[in-house]
């Protein structure tokens, strides 16, 4: 059971579908391993459905109605009518989130891990409208992402296996924010590989001394594509 | 500004709660029999809420209107089996449905993003239904948020009503409204707070 969560200003944004589609991404991968937000969140939407039910009615034309009820004589969509992503799936990706499924076709090793750093791989599953880049990061047992920074800031969440940095140690489904004054030093447990879903707003900034000639390698892999 | 939630929340209660039961009991008979005339009483009590969330985020948009009434309307009618009333009230339900349709929409027309599964983001919970005691805890969850949102300050409920019928960020909503970032937050969480909304502060919250 995940110990970080996040806040519920950032869960009410979920539940609006306020949030930019990077954050959403982060936010419904953490409620795929945490019941306490989901049912908070199930909270939040009762909100909405009261404001619905606040609205001043619009009525439209006439027409809708006969065409809504002409197309329910079309057989009903199942379930299993929309492309299922669960079941085209191997067995190896049934610990992958549903939200992060449709990214990768047969689990975590399906993607192209692009080599960062000494013991860092990171594969970008998407990117936002507002620049936000989405990646997986994979850190092999003990590896040291080293001190960086952010020009914006990081969502973070624990897929399988930990990290601790300076505030705590990090296991899977925990949820954590880092802004963009924040310097933090993650460092994967030595028992096994840590992979975590980020969503920067901007390339990472390492600061350690050691690590400044990194600084290249990671904004060429942050670079934006052209579009 | 005019706001368009003109019904005042003292006029719910308890007239509202005889009407959730109905539509509540609606959702199940299409669920059940593909009850035909509790849809069309679904559709016509709902239908003009959905046009005029569309037009609170669009306004003019008529097109777009009846296009998210009937995608939801359908969504309705073919998924009403996933409902669960002991998890939510039927406009609760309708609601997410309306946000999802939003958002699909939303995604299409962008120039940006690869392709996402919206419903794998925004997906309804799978989790089993609650036990009794659960149960209780969610009815009395709507109970305080529907007594809540009845005696919030109109600022605060203005606030909300961006957020939520809007899609507005709060940094959009703080422009719109001429507000400093900070005034917009901290009303947000007065307001979540008079509805009981607020978790238990723990360090491990950011
Ligand atoms: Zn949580």
């Amino acid at each position: 059971m995940a110990n970080h969560h996040p806040n519920e200003e950032l869960l009410m944004a979920y539940s609006a579908s306020s949030l930019p589609i990077s954050q959403a991404l982060c936010v419904s991968t953490h409620l795929e391993f945490c019941e306490q937000c989901r049912s908070h969140t199930q909270k939040l939407n009762s909100i909405g459905g009261l404001l619905l039910e606040s609205l001043a009615p619009k009525a439209g034309s006439s027409k809708l109605k006969g065409q809504v009820m002409a197309l329910l004589d079309e057989p009903r969509q199942t379930q299993a009518a929309r492309p299922c992503k669960t079941a085209e799936v191997a067995s190896n990706t049934f610990l992958i989130p549903r939200p992060l499924r449709q990214f990768m076709s047969d689990g975590y090793d399906s993607l192209a891990w692009g080599w960062t750093a000494p013991d860092i791989y990171t594969s970008e599953i998407c990117r936002d409208d507002n620049g936000a880049q989405v990646s997986l990061l994979r850190i092999n047992p003990g590896g040291d992402v080293g001190k960086h920074s952010h020009t914006g800031d990081e969502y973070t969440v624990i897929l399988s296996g930990s990290f601790s940095d300076e505030d705590g140690i990090y296991l899977a489904g925990d949820f954590l924010i880092r802004d963009k004054h924040q310097q933090h030093r993650p460092v994967a447990s030595k028992d096994c590989a840590c992979i975590c879903l980020t969503s920067v707003e901007a390339p990472i900034q390492f600061t350690g001394f050691f690590r400044r000639w990194l600084n290249p390698l990671i904004c060429k892999s942050y670079q934006p594509q052209s579009l | 500004m005019s706001d368009t939630l003109t019904r005042q929340p003292a006029a719910l209660s308890a007239e509202q709660h005889i009407l959730n039961r109905h539509w509540q009991t609606c959702l199940v008979c299409v669920a059940e029999q593909q009850d035909r005339e509790a849809f069309g009483e679904l559709f016509d009590h709902f239908t003009p809420l959905l046009r005029a969330y569309s037009l609170r985020a669009q306004p003019g948009a008529y097109l777009l209107a009846d296009e998210l009434a009937q995608d939801v309307m359908i969504k309705v009618w073919n998924k009403a089996s996933t409902y669960k009333p002991e998890m939510a009230a039927a406009s609760t339900w309708i609601f997410t449905l309306a946000r999802n349709s939003r958002i699909d929409n939303l995604r299409r027309n962008s120039r940006f993003v690869n392709h996402i599964e919206v419903e794998d983001l925004w997906q309804e919970p799978e989790d089993p239904a609650p036990s009794l005691f659960e149960a209780v805890q969610l009815k009395r969850s709507q109970k305080q948020v529907r007594q809540g949102l009845e005696q919030l300050p109109p600022e605060q409920r203005h606030v909300l009503a961006k957020v939520y019928l809007e899609g507005k960020s709060h940094q959009q909503a703080a422009n719109e409204l001429h507000l400093p970032l900070g005034t917009v937050k901290s009303r947000i969480r007065l307001a979540l707070q008079k509805l009981k909304l607020l978790l238990i502060k723990d360090v491990t919250r950011p």
